[in-house]
């Protein structure tokens, strides 16, 4: 006698999974090599792991760009080389100021904590308009 | 006159500059070039009349500078963002004697408060702070710098301005 099986349906909850992204790519055979040597220095086994990686190198290096940092590299010797790579100058800011350390005292840094927590800022003055109109 | 205000260049003028005050002349004369240029400690910019573009008439300095998060006291802190607290200090800013009163302090820091916001779009800053001499607080308090308590009586006075004021001007 054959069982007869009754098939239920069970509908689980809806459980929102980032999809992931299928991702190809067309590499000319210098580069196609070029990935296979890396994979293999790097031991790397997968496409998606190298892919991955690179995306966190590159992510890095964007946002120290965009912050109007330079990207250098320093041999044993002391002697830099800096990255330029046109397209991450793209995100790089027009103007960056040098950072430099100003020493406080601790009334100071209450007094400063207090005007920077403000929840509101202070209307401007005439100056200040007049100022900005320039 | 017409004044233009650009960044400091090698071959500007600097050796005749008199602001009445050494410290902000030798600052110029000295330390200006290498430290924007070589060591990378402030930006300089100047402020030059088209018809003799190398004389400078008078100059501010740019720089950026951080409170590390745990240097506030522990009171304070709950009213800050998680993050230390990036700041644009104007280091310096002097007029050339013979142009005082004529204008050139109102366009230096105007282009100072305006290069102010650019670098806060770019970088992200939230105000500018600057050490006036005593009797130059008033100059920078009609600008809307307010005191910061707690400096030594007898030296500048450290001032602060919300860039969310500086950005207010604007929309006037």
């Amino acid at each position: 006698m054959a069982l007869k099986i009754r098939r239920t349906r069970i509908n689980a909850p809806a459980i929102s999974r980032p999809r992931k992204t299928k991702f190809q790519a067309d590499l000319a055979p210098a580069d196609d090599h070029t990935v296979r040597l890396l994979k293999e220095e790097l031991q790397v086994t997968s496409n998606s792991d190298f892919l991955s990686d690179a995306v966190a190198l590159f992510r890095w290096a964007v946002s120290e760009r965009k912050m109007g940092r330079r990207i250098i590299s320093e041999s044993l010797s002391g002697e830099r080389i800096a990255l330029l790579f046109p397209r991450l100058e793209r995100v790089a800011p027009d103007l960056v100021l040098p950072r430099v350390e100003i020493a406080w005292t601790k009334r100071e840094l209450e007094s400063l904590a207090e005007l920077a927590s403000a929840t509101e800022a202070n209307a401007p003055t005439d100056a200040l308009i007049r100022a900005m109109r320039v | 006159m017409a004044i233009i205000i650009r960044r400091l260049e090698e071959h500007d003028e600097v050796e005749s500059f008199d602001c009445g005050d050494e410290p902000l002349n030798n600052y110029l004369k000295r330390h200006a070039w290498t430290n924007q240029e070589k060591i990378s400690i402030g930006v300089s910019y100047v402020a030059v009349d088209e018809g003799a573009p190398r004389v400078v008439l008078g100059y501010f300095t740019l720089a950026m500078a951080s409170v590390p998060r745990e240097a506030f006291p522990k009171k304070y802190v709950r009213g800050l963002p998680p993050y230390d607290l990036p700041l644009i200090l104007l280091a310096r800013l002097a007029v050339e004697r013979r142009f005082a009163g004529r204008g050139v302090g109102h366009a230096l820091i105007s282009e100072a408060l305006r290069i102010g916001l650019r670098v806060a779009d770019e970088v992200g800053c939230r105000c500018i702070v600057t050490d006036a001499y005593r009797e130059r607080v008033g100059w920078y308090s009609r600008y809307g710098f307010v005191p910061i308590e707690g400096a030594a009586a007898s030296g500048p006075q450290r001032m602060f301005l919300d860039l969310r004021t500086v950005r207010a001007a604007l929309r006037r």
